[in-house]
């Protein structure tokens, strides 16, 4: 039988949405015959948490699911000592989900220093720095199922991934959630008037869309092989940034008419130079309804 | 004697008082929190529609649409139309039922001595999180319920897809877990007439009968549903005597000093939630018949679990075929919810049972926050002497395997339990 590699899937301040958006994988079959958990807080595994906490099990990767923080206690043991001894033991880490890499929604949770294992939002957080090297980051609240599993499989093949600054594979975050969204023809020629419940129109200019200036792959890949919430017509709410979550996800904030946050590397002059050219446009089908007679 | 449960969405404590070798007391200790409610204080109220669902990772969809429904409750006059209604009580169903596969696969198995089977559980569940990302957007943590309505807009192109995930999953139904057409499973009121059919769920009750566990589980017979459908019915049922006038306000949570969990309790008792509870209230006759022989066992509760699964894919069925695509998935409500002192409350029916949210927004931002979630009302334990309902149904019982057996028949998820 060839060997598996082995995985620990570590929850700490964390609502599983990772465990169960990992269980959208759809080719399950297949990881499982290259992978296996040692533990998972979910799928049954040949260590109990007790077992993975009394004993030293040997183990190649290393998941955490969750914010972390100095006091968080998981089956009468702190967290961080779980973290502590399974990082000597093991070759790589991956942070599962925006709250284990930037500390997410659950930063603001009562605990003491809650943070992601190297970030607090943008800000490095020196604690881990040991860990650096051994880590990756897969953001997103949740993760993209496909994002973490052919991490995985780029770990057990020792491809040489191309990070970003926060050690997240370019593959998919050097992409911005915008590429591949189906309304994007509205924002390129600056169609502004978007309403809620319709297949036409942009989120970007009023209703707080943070597809432009957000790293992902969600339109790319696509969710649940389908759909992508701006496809659908929900404003992107930047989940797999540090800043997630920012505040009134579902409007823009702006100054005398001008977004606050642009799309990634463009400046206030070069946007309002680009808005005025594309307001000189009248593309009528644009204004109209897709479907209309 | 202190037993660790694990995998549970988390973790919780089971301290075990035996007395002439039979279970005398159990005391049901959840060890985290995340402090939601408080997260929640002081932001924009729409930004609930997006943490709120981060409450759990597989019922956050009921959480959405009880935000949804708190949020719109704050104004004294909101319209949505009946498409809007409609899908996201079709995506809120989607969810019970990924979740129902889910927990009869990977977390009932392997307590029969059965290998967990992960592919049977998310077979299933892929195809109802396509069904709600085909609205949604994607499956789990989608906000595409916000307040006016949804913010998708569908084509029949996307109902022939919807159907298909339907009729996929009802295929897999029948083929794996109960081999009965569903159709004639929604009209069948005798139990005995399953126990002769094949299928996993056939293969767990069998197994419950050959072990001589027909008796165990069995708690107060008290059951609650507020959370109002066109499938589900509000009530409460006690002893099959159902009434249907039920006040929120009669709702009580009660902090606990050794566990995380609050207790809920009704006019100062303990009730069940969940799937049994739904089916006593709407008198479903085969969950009648069980109930009549077996009372509120383990017995009835797990064939209720699994029977909803297919009560609901065929009520989504119908509730599609009612869709008038013509009608706007949104209507911008007429003040912003930001322009007045309000508050609101909701209950919706989680996989788990009822889930309840109230909100207070006072000055444009959120004031207050409460969340009463299904596994509060089913598995916290109770003040005193006056034992809460799992704790009720473990009493008496030989050993811990059962226990924990009895424990997880109410579905236990410790995410929702602590928030």
């Amino acid at each position: 039988m060839k060997k598996k590699v082995r995985i620990l899937w570590l929850g700490l301040i964390t609502c599983n949405g990772n465990t169960h958006s990992f269980l959208n994988y759809t080719h399950l079959e297949q990881f499982f015959n290259d992978f296996e958990f040692i533990y998972h807080p979910i799928i049954d595994s040949e260590y109990s948490l007790e077992d993975i906490i009394s004993q030293d099990v040997a183990c190649d990767i290393l998941l955490i699911e969750g914010a972390i923080a100095d006091d968080f206690i998981k089956a009468d043991v702190l967290g961080i000592d779980i973290i502590k001894k399974y990082s000597n033991i093991v070759s790589k880490i991956v942070t599962v989900g925006t709250c284990a890499t930037f500390g997410g929604i659950f930063k603001e949770s009562h605990y003491k220093n809650v943070s992601g294992l190297h970030f607090r939002e943008e800000k490095r957080t020196e604690k881990y720095n040991h860990l650096f090297e051994k880590t990756i980051s897969i953001s997103g609240c949740p993760i993209h199922p496909e994002t973490l599993v052919s991490t995985l499989y780029a770990i057990k093949k020792g491809l040489d991934l191309k990070l970003d600054s926060y050690l997240r594979p370019k593959e998919y975050f050097a992409y911005t959630v915008h590429n591949g969204c189906t309304r994007n023809e509205y924002f390129e020629y600056k169609v502004d008037h978007h309403h809620f419940g319709e297949l036409e129109g942009c989120m970007f200019y009023d209703h707080g869309c943070q597809g432009p200036l957000t790293h992902g792959s969600c339109n790319k890949i696509l969710w649940n092989e389908i759909n992508s919430k701006t496809r659908a017509g929900l404003p992107c709410m930047g989940c797999t940034e540090p800043s997630f979550p920012k505040q009134n996800l579902f409007s823009t904030k702006k100054n005398m008419g001008i977004p606050e946050f642009l799309p990634v590397g463009v400046n206030k002059r070069v946007y309002l130079t680009l808005a005025g050219i594309t307001k000189a446009f009248k593309i009528d089908r644009l204004q109209k309804k897709l479907f209309d007679d | 004697m202190i037993k660790l449960i694990e995998k549970i969405e988390g973790e919780a404590k089971l301290n075990f008082h035996f007395k002439n070798n039979k279970i005398d007391k159990v005391d049901v200790d959840f060890m985290s929190t995340r402090h939601i409610e408080d997260i929640l204080k002081g932001k924009s109220p729409l930004d609930a529609l997006v943490i709120n669902p981060r409450v759990c990772g597989i019922c956050g969809h009921a959480h959405l649409i009880a935000t949804v429904r708190a949020l719109e409750d704050c104004y004294e006059k909101i319209e949505i139309s009946n498409k809007a209604k409609i899908i996201r009580e079709l995506t809120l169903n989607f969810e019970l039922i990924q979740n129902h596969f889910k927990w009869f696969y990977l977390t009932i198995f392997p307590l029969f001595g059965l290998k967990q089977n992960v592919m049977k559980a998310v077979t299933p569940s892929q195809l109802m999180g396509k069904a709600i990302a085909l609205f949604g957007g994607q499956y789990p943590h989608t906000s595409y319920a916000i307040v006016g309505g949804v913010v998708c807009e569908i084509t029949q192109m996307d109902l022939i897809k919807l159907e298909h995930y339907i009729d996929e999953t009802i295929g897999f139904f029948e083929k794996n877990l109960l081999d009965v057409d569903v159709q004639m499973l929604q009209d069948c009121d005798n139990v005995m007439n399953l126990l002769s059919k094949s299928g996993d769920l056939v293969d767990i009750l069998n197994l419950i009968e050959t072990n001589g566990w027909l008796e165990y589980g069995k708690s107060y017979d008290r059951f609650i549903v507020f959370g109002e459908s066109s499938y589900f019915a509000k009530g409460k049922s006690i002893k099959t005597r159902v009434m249907h006038n039920l006040s929120l306000a009669d709702v009580l949570e009660s902090a606990s000093t050794t566990s995380f969990a609050k207790s809920v309790h009704y006019h100062g008792k303990y009730y069940e939630v969940g799937p049994l509870a739904r089916a006593m209230v709407k008198k479903t006759p085969l969950i009648k018949d069980a109930h009549r022989k077996y009372k509120d066992s383990m017995f009835t509760r797990i064939l209720a679990r699994v029977c909803e699964i297919s009560q609901l894919l065929l009520h989504c069925k119908s509730l599609i075929a009612e869709l008038d695509l013509s009608e706007p998935s949104y209507i911008k409500p007429k003040m912003e919810i930001t322009s007045f002192n309000s508050s609101g409350s909701s209950a919706v029916e989680a996989a788990r049972g009822t889930l309840i949210h109230k909100v207070v927004i006072e000055d444009s931002l959120i004031k207050s926050y409460e969340i009463i979630t299904p596994t509060q009302w089913n598995l916290c334990g109770g003040v005193n002497e006056n034992h809460g309902v799992s704790q009720k149904a473990m009493i008496g019982l030989e050993n811990t395997e059962i226990a924990e057996l009895v424990f997880k028949s109410f579905d236990v998820c410790s995410v929702c339990t602590t928030h």
